[in-house]
């Protein structure tokens, strides 16, 4: 199972931190999701015990910034994310067969000035079939489960409880992430799956959202290496028929 | 001498077997930043609160949730939390939504689950791994203090810390 983190100086935490936390707390891998961040991940592969995966995550105001961004980091990152928050940067994100992942459909993006940027974006039925056609995974973000309270707690449990019926419905690929930005915010795959159960999004579920990550990566790297053109199309030797 | 009868002066007598409550014991391993600073009672106050925000306090109740020992310093920790049998992974829940205890950011793990205190403390309790040291760090190009524990290296910065490994720093 892998988990996707914000290292610094995006997090408080550097990727090898969040790796020696992850590798402890029975992780197979991390994937960095990068905005400022910059890793060296050749390096950290070879000392860390656990994958680091170089991905990066999209911050933008609407599609049209996202766009660029998107198209300038498909054939330089492992993982591509975008965060969403409005329903235009939803949208945009499930439509695009480049994108990998719709990061915090319903969060937003918190400005270094402190303004909140989105944060009414919903996923619907269209979106949720659009991102099963497109194989864009949506994000199932626990991290305002784990660390919000009161009100604004109840109303994102709700909505992740009204994902899951949808993702479930549409057999729509998903992610399960804590996003953690800080290595004391991560949380064990079996916590994850415990809060999982009580939340009602079953724990099976959230580990099969762990574990989606980790085939992610794998997938994109095969897809990356240069003898990889198209599904089913590889450069290589012909297969002899006899 | 008196035969002893149901009435007796003594303490109340112990529950019939079958009544008696089932317990299972988790170790719990803590991290926090260098500088935390927090009792046994404030980790029971806030788990309890985390367990009652997330399934009540019936939820509590019936999950127990009772903290044991307790040893933080340095910003390494371990702990056992009491559950009831068949309440573990709700347990483990609430402990996954304890983010902070007396404001202070904690990282928190089950390492393990026993049937008796003394199995969870010989298996899942490493006692004080100790040696923390000072340093002093280059870090986002400035000078910096920084404490080390044997790989991880927490910087001091300006309106909190930093979480590296050394690695960051070779």
């Amino acid at each position: 199972m892998y988990e996707a983190v914000h290292a610094h100086p995006d997090g408080d935490s550097t990727a090898s931190r969040f790796a020696a936390t992850a590798e402890r707390y029975g992780y197979e891998g991390v994937v960095v999701r990068a905005d400022d961040a910059d890793p060296e991940y050749e390096r950290l592969r070879e000392v860390a015990n656990v994958d680091v995966v170089d991905g990066r995550e999209i911050v933008a105001p609407d599609p049209q910034h996202a766009s660029g961004a998107v198209g300038n980091a498909r054939p330089k990152h492992t993982v591509v994310a975008v965060r969403g928050g409005t329903d235009s940067l939803n949208r945009f994100a499930v439509e695009q067969a480049r994108v990998d992942v719709l990061a915090r459909p319903f969060e937003g993006t918190r400005s270094h000035d402190g303004d909140q940027v989105g944060g009414d974006g919903d996923v619907n039925h269209v979106l949720a079939k659009a991102a099963r056609d497109n194989d864009v995974r949506i994000e199932v973000n626990l991290g305002p489960v784990l660390r919000d309270r009161g009100g604004g707690r109840v109303r994102h449990v709700d909505k992740l409880r009204r994902l899951k019926r949808l993702l479930d419905h549409y057999d729509t690929p998903y992610v399960v992430s804590a996003n953690a930005s800080s290595h004391l915010q991560l949380r064990a795959p079996r916590e994850l799956a415990a809060v999982g159960a009580e939340t009602g999004l079953g724990d099976e579920w959230v580990r099969e959202g762990l574990a989606e990550w980790g085939r992610l990566a794998e997938r994109n790297r095969e897809r990356l290496s240069e003898s990889f053109i198209t599904p089913g199309v590889e450069r290589g030797r012909y297969e002899e028929d006899d | 001498m008196p035969p002893a009868t149901e009435h007796s002066e003594s303490d109340m007598k112990h529950l019939p077997k079958h009544l008696q409550p089932r317990w299972r014991y988790l170790g719990v391993e803590i991290e926090t930043w260098p500088d935390a600073d927090f009792d046994r009672g404030a980790f029971q106050r806030d788990l309890w609160y985390a367990a009652q925000n997330l399934y009540g306090d019936v939820g509590s109740a019936e999950a127990d949730l009772t903290v044991l020992s307790f040893d933080l310093a340095d910003g390494d920790g371990e702990t056992i939390v009491r559950a009831y049998r068949g309440q573990t992974d709700r347990a483990r829940a609430a402990l996954a939504t304890l983010d902070r205890v007396d404001g202070h950011e904690v990282g928190l793990r089950v390492r393990g689950i026993s049937g008796t205190v003394r199995a969870c403390e010989e298996r899942y309790l490493n006692g004080r791994a100790g040696g923390e040291e000072q340093r002093d760090v280059v870090f986002e190009t400035e000078p910096r203090a920084a404490v080390v524990r044997d790989d991880r290296v927490d910087v001091e910065r300006d309106g909190g810390f930093a979480g590296a490994t050394r690695l960051d720093f070779e």
